[in-house]
């Protein structure tokens, strides 16, 4: 049965079917095969109640609230205000890339968006300043990945729905490891400078003085952190809330330094409706395929598959970390979630491991995949903003941050009070 | 006629965009309304959840088609992007035929569900007691469009499949490769009108084409 269906899965892939509708054909493939129930009657059912999910409503939120600060405009004044407080290290503009990246990520939910908008205001500094350009291009795909690690983040929305974990918990989680990621980053950019001197670039110094000046620049980002963020756990609002809230401050924050006009409002709603519609076809048809492996026992079948492997937990999640990082190398982001997460959660948390910490754990991995050839969307998205050389050398300048992205996922095993300390202290 | 009927559904599918977005971008604006009455006065409008999700099961069933028009479903293209362009034609219609599939039970079950509704007079278990139908008939006309949208496609693909018209088959259907959508995200980003940055004073201003040219249409994935 297992067999079957990974074959039948890997066949529609293959031949590029889109994800939806191969996890619907599978679906069907499955019921015909395996069940003598006409399970598929229950398929408007289970896409309506899908459908109108509470939870999911933030999705096309959090995307209409990146669209919205994208375009209002206050990426560069952030960008140039950490400059003066990060730009004095060894390999100058480039923490603050990294540090832009880190603090736009607090006030979106997705990585693309992130690495697009810092990438955008940053790229032009890379030739000026004579910079290693493949490690700067390094720092802004990397540096971008942030963005579903540090809250809001779209990727654990999806994650907890998928397997009812809180959403405050996993955000809390993420918190102290993007902190930490970001260091990692930072600290790798600083080892590549101290091996090369000729990489690093001009360093920039400031005065305390021109820090503090430059510290309003830094408000709005911090603002729409507090309001999305800060809402949750003060109790005000539901993540649904708390997004619906974020809109609203953006539209503000738009308005208020005149960029919010209808013309720039119908094209957000136009780029999110279009990657709404994406995303819950693939939800609506993973939902439909769960209820068909669970009404047919895949899942049980495959969590005693893996029980007679007789693997340890830390075997396993060494199994899963490998199998991510290798699928993570040639399948989109999003559908690779909602199409393996379904069928692996069930099995770590029955090895014991904790599902808020496991959440984040596979965050770092889509993390990983967004920037790992050939298919990684970060990878392209730097390159096409800069428009000319080759591919190859943003995919050479991530190297060293791929790097740190597997020294995270070591000290998250080692560690896992890294994720699960901050909400255990909130609870 | 067939380019027509494909254009029709086009327009349509984007003031279904327009339509269903705007349920969601008010639903967020009412959402927004109610945890602050409810914060400072104690009072909630009451049922803005539940509103809110009718309004996002009808807006995403209303984009469906668009996003199909826009041939913006993820498609895993690995082996695809190395074959020959016939090949690639045949997957293609291949694919739609998958998709249509999918929406064709999709749509056929939603009826069941609008129509257990209304012979029950069926009412959401809330405050509110919405009669379920019209949500639910209006997510079921979103599907209809994805539906429609579909075969007119489908048959298109037919025919130029018979005159042998691969070109025609290849703007239609072809998947959209990862370079396509990073370079609308990034043409995007550009056309976000952010403006030239000076980085430190006396360097003078980044001239650099920052300010690029405008991108309608945008792909956003995490």
């Amino acid at each position: 049965m297992i067999g079957t269906a990974l074959i039948i899965l890997l066949v529609l892939m293959a031949l590029a079917i889109p994800v939806a509708a191969s996890l619907g054909v599978l679906a069907l493939a499955l019921e015909a095969i395996y069940s003598q129930l006409p399970l598929s009657r229950a398929m408007g059912e289970v896409a309506w109640s899908a459908s109108n999910e509470f939870l999911l409503v933030s999705v096309p939120l959090f995307i209409l609230l990146g669209e919205i600060l994208l375009r209002s405009g206050f990426a560069e004044r952030m960008y140039g205000a950490l400059i003066k407080w990060v730009s004095w290290l060894p390999g100058g503009l480039m923490h603050s890339n990294i540090a832009a990246c880190g603090m736009f990520a607090a006030t979106s939910g997705s990585s693309v968006a992130t690495a697009a908008t810092v990438g955008t205001v940053a790229l032009p500094q890379a030739k000026r300043f004579g910079y290693n350009e493949r490690l700067f291009l390094g720092t802004l795909a990397a540096g971008g990945t942030l963005g579903i690690l540090i809250p809001p983040s779209i990727n654990m929305i999806i994650y907890a729905v998928l397997t009812n974990t809180s959403v405050p918990k996993l955000y809390l989680a993420g918190i102290v490891p993007g902190a930490v990621l970001v260091l990692l980053f930072m600290l790798t950019v600083v080892v590549c400078c101290l091996i090369k001197p000729a990489w690093g670039g001009q360093k920039f110094n400031a005065s305390w003085a021109e820090r503090i000046a430059s510290l309003p620049h830094l408000v709005p980002p911090l603002g729409i952190f507090l309001v999305v963020v800060g809402s949750i756990y003060g109790g005000i609002a539901t993540p649904t809330e708390a997004a619906s809230l974020g809109v609203v401050a953006s539209l503000a924050l738009a308005w208020w330094s005149g960029k919010l006009s209808f013309a720039m409002l119908k094209e957000a709603i136009e780029g999110t409706m279009r990657s709404t519609a994406m995303v819950m076809l693939i939800v609506l048809a993973a939902y439909f395929l769960n209820f068909i492996i669970s009404a047919i026992g895949l899942t049980t079948q495959l969590t005693s598959f893996i029980e007679t492997l007789g693997l340890t937990p830390m075997m396993m999640l060494f199994a899963v970390i490998v199998f991510y990082v290798i699928l993570g190398c040639f399948m989109e982001t999003l559908s690779m979630m909602i199409t393996t997460i379904p069928i692996i959660a069930p099995v770590m948390f029955k090895l014991g491991f904790d599902p808020v910490w496991f959440g984040i754990v596979i965050i770092v991995l889509i993390e990983t995949a967004l920037v790992t050839p050939p298919v990684g969307l970060n990878l392209f998205v730097v390159q096409n903003l800069r428009k000319s050389g080759s591919l190859n050398d943003v995919i050479i300048g991530t190297l060293p941050f791929v790097l740190a992205l597997f020294v995270i996922l070591g000290l998250l095993a080692a560690f896992p009070a890294l994720a699960l300390w901050l909400p255990q202290l909130m609870s | 006629m067939l380019d027509h009927a494909i254009k029709t559904a086009d327009r349509i599918s984007l003031w279904g965009v327009w339509f269903g977005g705007g349920l969601i971008f008010l639903a967020s604006l009412v959402v927004s309304v109610d945890v602050i009455l409810r914060k400072l006065f104690a009072f909630t409008l009451g049922g803005a959840d539940e509103l809110s999700g009718y309004a996002f099961a009808i807006g995403t069933a209303w984009a469906f088609a668009f996003t199909l028009l826009r041939r913006s479903n993820v498609r895993v293209d690995a082996l695809y992007q190395h074959l020959p362009g016939q090949l690639r034609a045949f997957l293609d219609i291949l694919a739609l035929i998958t998709l249509g599939l999918l929406a064709g039970y999709l749509t056929f079950y939603a009826f069941s569900v609008l129509q257990t509704s209304w012979d029950l007079k069926a009412q959401s278990n809330s405050a509110l007691k919405v009669s379920l139908w019209i949500p639910q008939g209006l997510w079921f006309a979103g599907l209809v469009l994805f539906s429609v949208t579909l075969v007119l496609l489908l048959l298109r693909a037919g025919v130029a499949l018979l005159a042998g018209d691969w070109p025609a088959i290849h703007a239609l259907l072809s998947a959209r490769s990862i370079e396509e959508d990073a370079s609308d995200e990034a043409a995007y980003a550009k056309s976000a009108d952010l403006t030239v940055l000076n980085v430190v004073a006396g360097a003078g201003p980044a001239a650099h084409g920052l300010v690029g040219t405008g991108a309608p249409e945008a792909e956003r994935k995490s």
